[in-house]
């Protein structure tokens, strides 16, 4: 097999720094056409990044975050809204019919769930040799001699040839699944949390046997994982993604040892420590993500975020009643998504809308007890009247008007933060405002 | 293994690389003795078989024919008729080769075992029938034999299957293998199925089963004799079998009824009786069989072709696909079937069309055309399911054609359904066809051909006399197949049911060390 590889002209592994997969701009969309529709779910809302031939680059994120949907948009199994895909310097988001049928060869895909990504009325056989018959590798005997010699290579014998994945557990399921996305010899292959859905026993020779497998086959690869302790093995780079976009990139350890990104702090803090002695400061992100149907307008993570920047009249309050107001914003945000029914939308007309009384209970929760200032208490009541006679909108533009500051209304920049051109997506990499060192270090001091 | 797998060995295992042809050259004895069997079994009713053959071919360039003749037809009616030309042609010779392959001697024919004779004196022996045995006897001794061999047959198609899988596979499991073995001890879909062989038996054999045949008894009684020995005169005399039946009514009263199992005075047996007007039910009903059972097969075929093609596409390709499916679903189903049938019966009368299976063709049509949207509604999910699965992407992600793709990918998984709720829903068309013929007046099946629906109409008067039989045999016969299909139904859907597949860890114990 080594042999075919030559004969395609791939590039020496050992040449770094040649861009593989370039992506500009990348936004993918779901639904939202039309004049009455919902607006779209924001999957991936504008990234860019690049892959050097050869590496493996983590993607990762929480449930949710888009990483699964940008992965499969880089095999063209979803169309792009928005923005480039460039392999190999052709636009593949332009390819269509033969192009596409073609090009397919190149980029391959792993799945996460080995229960599902094998059709089981088809033989191991059939299953790893389909995409030999779509692209008429050879004669019909090369192709079997072919997935044969895969079967080997991903360690399994040829005589499963004519077996059932009924006949088989996750790890080996997984195992023909990566030989199928072998079998078109590929340079570039997505492997969508691979080994997430195995038993922790199974899960490092499946990973040795994907490093194993990159060297012989000089594979790119593009490796999402849903936490960062995943991938710092296996990866070279590793991309940090929330709420569709990319929070910070760079390379492994550095991201590790010295995380630039809110985010990336919060992600690693929560990796437990090995060792129960050493001390470790934990960031426990309040709330959950925003929908993505309805992201903030300004840096995604402003709902959660532990470094978020402050407007100057609020610098002083204490964390807990920050955090409180957060929290009581996210609640009005939610309620302006919902829709209200004709019955309820004439009550508020006449002044008699009642339906959302409960948020007052709200209030008392998150504020009651905690020494709040009077002017910001007389604020939040204000939010609330607005929310009470049925107008969350308004609370929300309220609520806005007086707390928001740069992380709420202005997107930031990625800000090159290290020589090694590690890439970070924060306001505070600015000179404007103190690093997200300093006000993470502050908090824990504090405590 | 793996690690230890020499070179040779490799090649070894390539070398076993073989079609089925090498594997059965390599051990020939299972397969040589299971064919001589079945070649032997095919040559006893080599005739019939052939002329079943040519039927089918037969059906298919009539019902191919009718279908361009009627688009042709719409834009140039002279062009239409040219087809109609070509297709008699077509048929015509079609027609002769069958009456050759029908001229074969077989096993199980009326002439290897004839029934039917006379009575040479009061007690005396009976003339022209089988080894002159009384005509009840001959007639049992036949239609045994035609189940005898119908069971073996279906015995040994089943054997044939065992013995591949144990002798010639490649693979030594399949998950086909799990749902044969969970029918085995699944004694309703063995009913199910089990009915469903006596009925097909009952259709395909249908002219070989009934004491006498539709011609002579049904079709055109006042163009055949009969002898018999007539009891007053003491004489053997011959009398036309539309005169006979004339005198065998079944009408409830007194002297004019011929019940099941006994001789009306002309000397003929009437396993069921006759009908009102004189005919031999029997013969009638497994007649009624074959129709009922070729007109629903027909429509649920084109019903599940369409269900399958459109449940297939609108879970591949999703919205504006299935929003197209499901409005021409909603369309079709709004259309009231009966005033849909009264329609197309008053708009194709006098057609040729409408002769075609004696009006079934016609009926097969309809049905199937307004039916999908039930069973694309019952596969749609199960499509639906599949089409989320991984594989759909994988399949996607190497370029696999749709078309392959949904084949390949979906169809097996969605199949079965259409099985279990196809079985179920031909029930429906069968009560549907009898409900039509019991109607009469222009629809259901042109009379006279025989049809179920039409004897429980004749018989519905006499219910409570003695002559039960004519509405409550026919009944039983709709009651006791529907019930059958849908424990067919009931037993694959049971067979195929993840839920009750067990000892999975065991098939991944078994598959191998690896991993
Ligand atoms: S921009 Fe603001 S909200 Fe976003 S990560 Fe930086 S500090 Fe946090």
């Amino acid at each position: 097999m080594s042999e075919m590889t030559q004969q395609r002209g791939r590039a020496d592994p050992a040449v770094v720094g040649e861009t593989l997969v370039e992506v500009k701009g990348l936004k993918k969309y779901y639904g939202g056409q039309g004049v009455l529709a919902d607006p779209p779910v924001k999957a991936v809302d504008g990234v860019d990044f690049t892959i050097q031939r050869g590496e493996t680059l983590g993607l990762v994120g929480e449930s949710g975050c888009g990483k699964t949907t940008l992965g499969r948009t880089l095999v063209q199994l979803e169309t792009a809204t928005e923005g480039s895909v460039e392999f190999d310097g052709t636009d593949i988001t332009e390819l269509t019919g033969k192009q596409l049928k073609q090009w397919r060869r190149n980029a391959q895909i792993v799945f996460q769930d080995p229960e599902s990504s094998l059709n089981d009325r088809m033989t191991i056989g059939e299953i790893v040799r389909e995409p030999l018959d779509v692209h008429e590798v050879g004669s019909p005997r090369d192709r079997r001699d072919k997935v044969k010699d895969l079967l080997a290579s991903v360690g399994l014998q040829p005589e499963h040839y004519y077996r059932y994945p009924h006949q088989f557990s996750g790890g080996q399921r997984q195992r023909i699944g990566i030989a199928r996305a072998l079998a078109l010899e590929p340079e570039f292959v997505v492997l969508d949390e691979p080994v997430s859905a195995l038993d922790t026993s199974v899960q490092a020779k499946i990973l040795n046997l994907l490093e194993d497998l990159q060297e012989e086959y000089d594979l790119t690869y593009l490796f999402i994982a849903h936490d960062l302790a995943a991938v710092r093995h296996i990866c070279d780079r590793v991309a940090v993604m929330y709420l569709g976009k990319i929070m910070e990139i760079g390379l492994t350890e550095e991201l590790y040892t010295d995380p630039a990104n809110p985010y990336t702090h919060s992600l690693l803090s929560a990796i437990p420590e090995p060792d129960p002695t050493v001390e470790k400061e934990r960031i426990t992100l309040p709330g959950t993500p925003p929908s993505p149907r309805d992201p903030p307008e300004g840096c995604q993570f402003t709902t959660r975020c532990p470094a978020k920047i402050r407007p100057e009249t609020h610098e002083q309050l204490d964390a807990e009643t920050w955090n409180a107001i957060e929290r009581f914003r996210e609640v009005i945000r939610e309620r302006s998504r919902i829709d209200l029914s004709i019955r309820n939308r004439i009550r508020r007309r006449v002044g008699r809308f009642s339906k959302y009384d409960d948020i007052d209970e709200t209030v008392a929760d998150l504020f009651d007890g905690t020494g709040v200032s009077e002017e910001v208490m007389a604020h939040v009541e204000q939010a609330a009247d607005h929310v009470k006679d049925g107008y969350p909108n308004r609370a929300r533009e309220y609520m806005g008007e007086e707390f928001d500051s740069v992380c709420d209304t202005t997107r930031p920049d990625l800000y090159t933060v290290s020589p090694t051109n590690r890439l970070s997506y924060c306001h505070r990499h600015t000179d404007e405002y103190e690093s997200v060192d300093s006000v993470l270090g502050r908090q824990s001091d504090g405590e | 293994m793996c690690a230890t797998l020499t070179d040779t060995a490799r090649d070894r295992e390539r070398q076993d690389e073989t079609t089925l042809r090498e594997r059965i050259a390599a051990n020939p004895e299972p397969a040589i003795a299971w064919s001589l069997v079945a070649v032997a079994l095919i040559g006893l009713e080599f005739g019939a078989f052939i002329a079943g053959l040519l039927l089918v071919v037969d059906s298919a360039v009539i019902a191919v024919t009718a279908l361009i003749e009627v688009t042709v037809g719409l834009v140039s009616p002279s062009a239409s008729e040219s087809i109609v030309g070509i297709q008699q042609a077509a048929s015509g010779t079609l027609d002769g080769f069958r009456s050759t392959a029908n001229s074969l001697p077989t096993l199980l024919s009326r002439e290897t075992i004839p029934n039917q004779g006379y009575k040479t004196g009061p007690n005396g022996p009976w003339e022209n029938t089988f080894l002159g045995l009384e005509p009840a006897v001959a007639w049992a001794i036949r239609a045994a034999l035609v189940y005898a061999y119908a069971a073996f047959v279906s015995f040994w198609a089943f054997r044939g299957w065992k013995i591949f899988r144990a002798n010639y596979r490649q693979s030594d499991w399949t998950p086909r293998d799990d749902v044969i073995d969970r029918l085995d001890g699944h004694r309703w879909a063995q009913f199910g199925i089990i009915v469903v062989l006596i009925f097909t038996t009952m259709a395909l054999f249908a002219p070989a089963l009934g004491p006498t045949t539709v011609e002579q008894n049904i079709q055109s009684p006042y163009s055949h004799e009969l002898q018999y020995f007539d009891a007053e005169d003491g004489e053997v005399r011959t009398a036309l079998v539309g005169d006979a039946n004339f005198n065998s009514k079944s009408k409830g009263n007194g002297e004019q009824n011929v019940g099941p199992m006994t001789y009306d005075d002309f000397g003929r047996f009437h396993p069921f009786g006759t009908l009102t007007n004189g005919r031999d039910l029997f013969t009638f009903a497994v007649m009624g069989a074959r129709i009922s059972l070729t007109v629903s097969a027909l429509s649920m075929a084109i019903a599940g072709l369409i269900a399958i093609v459109m449940s297939l596409a609108s879970a591949y390709y999703k919205g504006i696909v299935d929003l197209a499916a499901i409005l021409s679903a909603d369309g079709i189903t709004s259309i009231p079937q009966l005033l849909l049938l009264l329609m197309v019966a008053m708009a194709f009368q006098g057609h040729w069309l409408s002769d075609v299976f004696n009006g079934g063709f016609l009926l097969a049509l309809v049905f199937g055309f307004t039916g999908w949207p039930g069973l694309w509604r019952a596969v749609r999910g199960p499509a639906l399911q599949v089409s989320e699965e991984e594989w759909i992407d994988a399949a996607r992600s190497f370029g696999q054609r749709p078309s392959v793709t949904m084949r390949k990918h979906m169809l097996p998984y969605v199949l079965p359904y259409l099985l279990i709720y196809g079985s179920m829903a031909v029930g429906g068309i069968i009560i549907a066809l009898s409900a039509l013929s019991f109607i009469g007046s222009g629809l259901g099946i042109n009379p006279p051909t025989p049809a179920w629906g039409r004897a429980i109409s004749m018989g519905r008067e006499y219910v409570s006399t003695q002559s039960w039989h004519i509405a409550l045999i026919p009944g039983v016969l709709i009651v006791v197949l529907v019930t059958g299909l849908n424990a067919f139904g009931d037993g694959i859907r049971d067979a195929i049911d993840p839920e009750s597949e067990g000892g999975a860890e065991e098939e991944a114990a078994a598959g191998g060390t690896a991993g």
